[in-house]
């Protein structure tokens, strides 16, 4: 089972669906929407929505319309695919946007401290293993970095690109 | 040296903390292989054909003797008593079980050394020219912008899962000794009339299956813009770099689709986005890292002129050791001497726990403890007095380590091979040792000259073969294994991939293959000075047809 987890634990209403051939957003949920589905109802003057981010899409195309959403998810067809890194960076360093951004797709445990590190902020997750740590509070990462990134951090007193969190 | 502070060690001890921990799961069956793959890679470990490896980063190819030292101890305790210097400056030790890799890394942590991203699909340990900081031809000392690019790029999160690896190389130096035209991204620092520092870069080299030269984007990058550019590269890479086919997922098929110019374009749109921001590097913060690799206080030793001549005259095999391994340094008292790691006849790359205490203890004694690998597997000392050199060659004799073979026909590269490796067709190591000592003499060598024999057992090409002067590629045919001999391949300035001359041979005809190419060369130069690859450049592949296939034909194998 699916479940939504951000940085203050898990969140139990989430209204978000990927619509799929057989899922659909039911009554009191909302669709996370494909990037061209968002793109038409953002410029019919909607707001409030949810966008799916895939990994071949250009999410630079979302930058007239940022007020228009209310959930970002980039996509992670496989653990191994690393583009949503790039597009969450873009979305918050390039874009400014400022809202929720959800990893959605194969998100196991130990990139979820990178994923927080480039902007994403909450998680659809699935893995059983990462579920079972995420309830104990057992996240895998390390607290100095060399790089900084879209995550605002701190810089220790040293060299210009190291951080801490 | 760098020396980690404590914001490095903690750092370190986090990871190997966090690699513990992902260990344990994966004995435990917490995490299925699948997933530990990447975890694991990106620690330096590999599943080989016998048992896990563990890849070590020698970052720039640079470490002391305390660090050797360490690199002995673990050949000792945890492996069968060898490691084997690769290509690409790392270690890599062949025996260790899953469940010690922890352990060995936490001993790394203690000498400052670590392996993380030797493997997987992110940014690699960045090389360097091996004689960086003492060689008489170099604008500017290469390796504080590999430490800064070194800590910039671990466990950079933006770049951990790239459509696949990522090798960079930088120079500092006139001619190209890091082969930086065959890497993904290749730096050439320079410096302008006003003595600033810049680099040109090259991207869109490699070798591997489609062997490709490296495009240059930018000349004279400025100092100031290192991080935000190849953070620019890197993540037009990741957005756009092919993931549909592994074999096509380099950065090199990517300039070749694109073009340079398009990708050019695209990385410059995307720094001037960056260039203003955070990565941008202080001159203070260089400075500082410049203040680490600053040249040892070498005194003054000119009685070594004097002394190396009457040992040189008094000891032939000594001056023969001299001429071939010993080049000047910009100090002229000093030279920076080559330690070969092919002995005739033996294993290209390896070194014993012996032999490493050994070139620990001559380090400190001699060469003010400081050692180099170079990607051609050997031990660089890079500053040693002349007047030290007679007591130096002394040392290492016994131990093996003296072999006059620099740049000569057996000091060959090659890749571990189907003895060791789970991607490889065919063995490399024998066919090395085999024509090692087919050209033992040692007049027979220096009649031969500067010819550099690259061999690997598969189209991965980790033995360097596409840019040998002579390249040897062992591929499989029909279950058994064959050598595609390949010619005037180089990794210099004049970067060149090596041409297939004709079918493969097998491996108990190769090494006779490769003294036919020799011979026609011996008898076809203009003169002894001209070597091998600018005589292959001046007559082409036909003689070489003809002495190797006669009339027959020779169509590719």
């Amino acid at each position: 089972m699916t479940r939504i987890w951000n940085e203050a634990g898990f969140v139990n209403d989430d209204p978000w669906v990927i619509e799929t051939e057989e899922t659909k957003a039911g009554n009191n949920e909302k669709p996370i929407l494909p990037l061209d589905a968002f793109l038409e109802k953002a410029k019919a003057g909607e707001s409030g929505l949810g966008v799916l981010i895939k990994p071949a899409d250009n999410v630079k195309e979302l930058a007239p319309y940022l007020d228009r959403i209310a959930l970002a998810a980039v996509s992670f067809p496989a653990f191994s695919d690393g583009r949503s890194f790039s597009h969450a960076s873009i979305l918050r360093e390039r874009l400014g946007y400022q809202g929720e951004i959800r990893a959605v797709g194969d998100v196991l445990i130990d990139p979820i401290p990178l994923m927080l590190r480039v902007g994403i902020n909450s998680f659809a997750v699935t893995n059983p293993v990462a579920l079972k740590r995420l309830e104990e509070g057992r996240l895998p990462g390390i607290d100095k970095h060399y790089q900084p990134t879209a995550r605002p951090s701190q810089n220790p007193h040293s060299y210009s690109w190291r951080r801490v969190s | 040296m760098y020396r980690y502070d404590e914001f490095d060690h903690a750092f370190v001890a986090g990871r190997v903390a966090q690699f513990r921990d992902q260990v344990e799961r994966r004995l435990a069956g917490e995490i299925a292989e699948d997933a530990f793959r990447p975890l694991r890679l990106m620690n330096g470990v590999y599943l080989q054909l016998h048992a896990y490896m563990l890849r070590i980063a020698i970052p720039y190819g640079t470490l002391n003797s305390r660090q050797m030292r360490m690199l002995a101890h673990i050949a000792r305790k945890y492996d069968r008593g060898y490691g084997h210097f690769t290509t690409r400056q790392n270690i890599q030790f062949n025996w260790p079980r899953l469940e010690d890799t922890p352990d060995i890394l936490a001993d790394l942590a203690s000498v400052e050394m670590h392996s993380i991203q030797t493997s997987g699909n992110c940014i690699r340990n960045v090389t360097a020219d091996h004689f960086a900081g003492a060689a008489a031809d170099e604008a500017a000392d290469p390796r504080p912008y590999a430490e800064i690019l070194r800590q910039w790029s671990s466990v950079h999160p933006e770049f951990v899962f790239l459509p696949r690896k990522f090798k960079i190389a930088v120079t500092g130096a006139d001619y190209d000794r890091a082969a930086i035209q065959v890497h993904d991204i290749g730096l050439h620092l320079k410096k302008n009339d006003k003595g600033e520092i810049g680099f040109d870069v090259y991207v869109g080299g490699g070798q591997g299956r489609t062997p490709m030269v490296a495009k240059k984007i930018r000349d004279f990058l400025p100092e100031e813009d290192l991080l935000s550019y190849i953070t620019a590269i890197m993540r037009v890479y990741n957005l756009y770099g092919r993931r549909d086919n592994k074999f096509k997922a380099r950065i090199k098929i990517l300039v070749h689709e694109m073009g340079a110019e398009r990708l050019s374009a695209e990385v410059e749109a995307e720094f001037n986005e960056l260039k203003n921001g955070e990565l941008k590097l202080p001159e203070a913060d260089v400075e500082k890292i410049r203040s680490y690799f600053a040249l040892p206080d070498l005194p003054e030793r000119p009685e070594g002129w004097a002394n190396l001549a009457a040992w040189k005259k008094a000891d032939p095999e000594f001056a023969r050791w001299v001429d071939q391994n010993v080049k000047p340094h910009k100090h002229p008292d000093y030279g920076m001497v080559t330690i070969s790691l092919k002995p005739i006849g033996g294993i290209p790359g390896d070194a014993s726990d012996s032999q490493m205490d050994l070139i620990a203890d001559l380090a400190e004694e001699y060469a003010f403890d400081e050692i180099r690998i170079s990607h051609e597997q050997n031990v660089i000392f890079p500053h040693v007095a002349l007047a030290d050199l007679e007591a130096l060659y002394r040392a290492l004799k016994p131990a093996n380590l003296s072999t006059a073979n620099n740049n000569l026909i057996t000091d060959i590269i090659a890749c571990p091979g189907l003895d060791y490796c789970a991607l490889a067709n065919a063995r490399s190591i024998p066919v090395a040792q085999e024509i090692s000592n087919r050209f033992r003499s040692h007049e027979r060598q220096a009649e031969i000259g500067e010819l550099k024999i690259k061999i690997s057992g598969c189209i991965n090409a980790c033995g360097h073969h596409h840019v040998g002067h002579i390249g040897l590629l062992g591929v499989e045919k029909k279950g058994a294994e064959l050598y595609q001999i390949t010619l005037g391949g180089s990794a210099d300035n004049e970067t060149s991939v090596g041409e297939i001359i004709g079918r493969g041979f097998e491996p108990e005809k190769v090494t006779d293959a490769v003294e036919v190419v020799v011979d026609t060369y011996l008898g076809l130069r203009l003169s002894p000075q001209e070597t091998f690859l600018e005589a292959y450049r001046r007559v082409g592949p036909q003689p070489f047809k003809e002495a190797l296939y006669g009339g027959a034909s020779a169509e590719a194998a």
